[in-house]
């Protein structure tokens, strides 16, 4: 059983398309996976063609325990369910800092539901507060998209150093290039200097495609509509590269 | 968690009816239909049916099911239709099935082709809330002749129990039935024309108690002579090892009743028998020895210490040299007219109309007071011969109390149905521990003698064959360990078996009120 985390601490990456794209893939691959989509905007949600809504309401979900299964929805594809995601995950931060062990509230709701799945993704929203902390101490690795632009880079230094302060292991943090333009130059630089700098870089990128944008339209990983194209290939070669890099270390 | 619920097609009632029916209330998707072949495998013996298995290969998948459930317990990828459970890929399927299937070769039974048409229930958002898998089974891959079985199955998606729940009441109405007890592997064998279960190896007998004698003695050998020819005729495909012994085990049970049932047939008759039994008994004794050698080849591996377990190959390639001639002898010796002659007159003999009033002394009585008799007199001596075997530990003596215990075992499973089931299954269940502490001393000995002999046939002149020499040496050795263990675990077996207790038992079922 392994728990990975689609996170980052800036928006507009691609999280939830990778979330989206590696789950589908991992479940097509055979492992039992389970999406949970803890973003209040529940983009996930939207792509599974699922309500977003618990079943077993805000309060349950809090407490963790069985409750949780009862809001799981199976998806269109075998071996992949979905965690929805709900309007109140708004106020998650809020809501742990008022309980005790805040920052291992998440690790509780996610327990019971190790058995059952070999692999658990969560789709985070942007955060780097309490729920943040809470996602690093419930998962195995944190895998963030990086744009290859100033900003995002600041953002991915921003994110090292907050880990590293509040002694998180950031060696289970990796990170892999995101929406990348091979035609800007910017972008080519920035990826080199960004594979110097930092540790945990995976070798595959997932290049700024249209194809990728029509998962709103289609409401399907583009995985699953476009199982040939390049926006696929890409998130197969992602997922791959995970398999190898990160998941050979634990067992799925 | 999930339940698959399966349906039988109401008569008259097709495909298109049916998805032209739910359009009315649903929106559906046909996808592409999926075609599989399944081959249904099992062991001569029915060992997995036994246990409510279904082995199945579907494409290069090797499948494990509970007979009446869908669920899948165990699956691995093969790249060779199985035969052997050591030829498995290792995986949860192996490590199931090995203790169940042991030495035994699986047989292809039956094969069927199935052909599924899957089709989604969505909802507004065109997202899957159920689905229905509409299949069709056939006995060949050709689509036009009939179906053998026409199901539908209706698989839930988590979270959306309530289209189910409605789908599932809504074929209902439809005249649909929820099939439990039905499952298209006796579809499949019966088209095939096998009978689950219709061999075992148990002695499946049933003895009226006022039988007369010589004919209850007759229904038991009637039934051994069926299982002989049952696997005789299995043995030349040499499929496993297994025909051989269960035709040797029913020639042992055949001449052990000849000598123990006593005086139900004219002394001349029972003593040309028992010599022809004896002569057909022999044919396979060296091919049996050989394939239980080679049977254990893996346990003698881990009996040798690392450094010599490479070296003992040599002899294994060396038995099954010999194993190979020893199989022919087989083949010619069931080929030869002596041998044929023998069963034919046997089989004459046995389907014999019965003499009005025959002359020998127990012919008549009636078979419970035979029994009786032979079993209670059978267990005294058993019984006796351990006592002085506790006071003198002979390995002679050993070998004889083995002997009297298995003859009164084959006593107490002839005449089982005679008596209340469970209290005669106590009393086998007490000798066979005692069987099996005397079978283990037996093994032992045997086998050390036999692999001192293998050494002075086997020639030692390289390099390698001296390495083999002192591995079958170090084999010895831990035999003799085994072997004082075994003899040191006599004292405490036989008194269980020779307890007050187990007496009392035997007195009261089998001596007459």
């Amino acid at each position: 059983m392994t728990t990975l985390a689609l996170y980052s601490n800036k928006g507009g990456v691609g999280k939830t398309a990778a979330a989206v794209n590696l789950s589908y893939l991992a479940a097509q691959a055979g492992s039992r996976t389970l999406i949970c989509d803890l973003d209040p905007q529940s983009s996930a949600t939207y792509y599974f063609r699922v309500k977003p809504k618990l079943k077993s309401g805000a309060k349950q979900f809090i407490k963790g325990g069985k409750q949780v299964d009862k809001s799981i929805k199976g998806t269109d594809y075998d071996n992949l369910d979905l965690l929805p995601a709900d309007f109140s995950h708004r106020k998650l931060d809020v809501t742990f800092n008022e309980l005790k062990r805040s920052k291992h509230r998440l690790t509780r709701i996610l327990d019971p539901l190790k058995n059952k799945y070999d692999l658990i993704i969560l789709d985070c929203p942007v955060t780097i507060s309490i729920l943040a902390e809470n996602i690093f101490n419930a998962v195995d690795y944190t895998l963030v998209p990086l744009i290859p632009t100033t900003l995002s880079v600041r953002t991915h230094r921003q994110l090292l150093s907050f880990c590293k302060k509040n002694k998180y292991d950031v060696s289970n943090i990796y990170s892999f290039f995101s929406m990348v333009d091979k035609r800007k130059k910017m972008h080519r630089e920035l990826m080199a200097a960004v594979l110097n700098e930092f540790k945990g870089i995976l070798q595959s990128a997932i290049p700024y495609l249209s194809q990728i944008e029509r998962m709103g339209i289609q409401r399907e990983p583009v995985a699953a509509f476009l199982p040939k194209s390049v926006a696929s290939k890409s998130y197969q070669n992602l997922w791959q590269n995970i398999r190898e890099t990160i998941l050979s270390k634990t067992t799925i | 968690m999930r339940p698959t619920l399966q349906f039988s097609f109401p008569d008259g009632y097709d495909e298109q009816q049916l998805m032209s029916d739910l359009a009315d209330h649903y929106s559906t998707k046909k996808e592409r239909f999926v075609s599989e072949s399944m081959a249904i495998y099992d062991t001569f013996d029915w060992r997995l049916f036994n246990k409510s298995l279904v082995l199945y290969e579907s494409g290069n998948k090797l499948v494990l099911r509970k007979l009446f459930e869908s669920t899948i317990i165990h699956s691995a990828e093969i790249t060779a239709p199985p035969v052997f459970i050591w030829d498995f890929p290792d995986s949860e399927l192996k490590e199931q099935l090995a203790p169940i299937i042991k030495m035994r070769a699986l047989l292809k039974l039956a094969e069927v082709y199935s052909r599924a048409t899957p089709y989604r229930i969505l909802n507004h958002n065109e997202k899957t809330v159920a689905r229905l898998i509409y299949e069709e089974i056939r006995s060949s891959p050709d689509k036009h002749i009939p179906a053998l079985a026409t199901y539908l199955w209706l698989k839930p998606v988590k979270g959306y129990p309530r289209y189910s729940q409605n789908l599932s009441k809504r074929l209902k109405e439809a005249g649909f039935t929820a099939s439990k007890k039905e499952d298209i592997y006796f579809e499949a064998l019966r088209v095939a024309d096998k009978k689950p279960g219709n061999y075992s190896t148990k002695l499946n007998i049933h003895l009226d108690p006022d039988m007369p004698s010589d004919e209850a003695t007759k229904v038991i050998l009637r039934f051994l002579l069926h299982v002989i020819r049952i696997n005789e005729a299995h043995i030349e495909k040499d499929l496993d090892t297994e025909f051989v012994h269960d035709f040797r085990v029913a020639i042992r049970r055949t001449r052990s009743a000849l000598g123990q049932i006593k005086n139900v047939f004219p002394a001349e008759t029972t003593d040309r028998f028992r010599k022809g039994f004896a002569f057909v008994g022999k044919i396979s004794n060296q091919l049996r020895d050989l394939d239980v050698y080679l049977l254990n080849e893996v346990n003698y591996k881990a009996m040798l210490p690392a450094v010599l377990r490479d070296n003992i190959d040599t002899l294994f390639d060396y038995l099954r040299e010999k194993r190979s001639t020893a199989f022919q002898e087989v083949i010619s010796g069931l080929d030869s007219r002596k041998y044929k002659r023998i069963l034919q007159n046997w089989d004459v003999f046995l389907n014999e109309p019965r003499q009005a009033s025959p002359t020998v002394a127990n012919a008549d009585l009636p078979i419970i007071d035979l029994a009786r008799k032979r079993i209670y007199k059978k267990y005294r001596r058993t019984v006796k011969d351990g006592n002085l075997i506790l006071k003198d530990t002979k390995d002679e003596m050993l070998h004889l109390l083995r002997i009297e215990c298995k003859k009164l075992r084959y006593l107490l499973e002839f005449f089982s149905s005679l008596f209340p089931r469970k209290k005669v299954n106590v009393l086998i269940e007490q000798l066979k521990k005692l069987q099996d502490n005397l079978g283990d001393f037996n093994d032992f000995c045997v086998q050390e003698e036999y692999l001192l002999k293998i050494a002075e046939e086997l020639p030692a002149t390289d390099q390698q064959s001296k390495k083999t020499l002192v591995a079958i040496g170090s084999l010895i050795g831990t035999l003799d360990r085994e072997k004082q263990a075994a003899k040191d675990a006599f004292a405490k077996t036989f008194t269980d078996y020779a307890s007050p207790a187990n007496k009392t038992s035997f007195r009261k079922l089998f001596t007459s009120k």
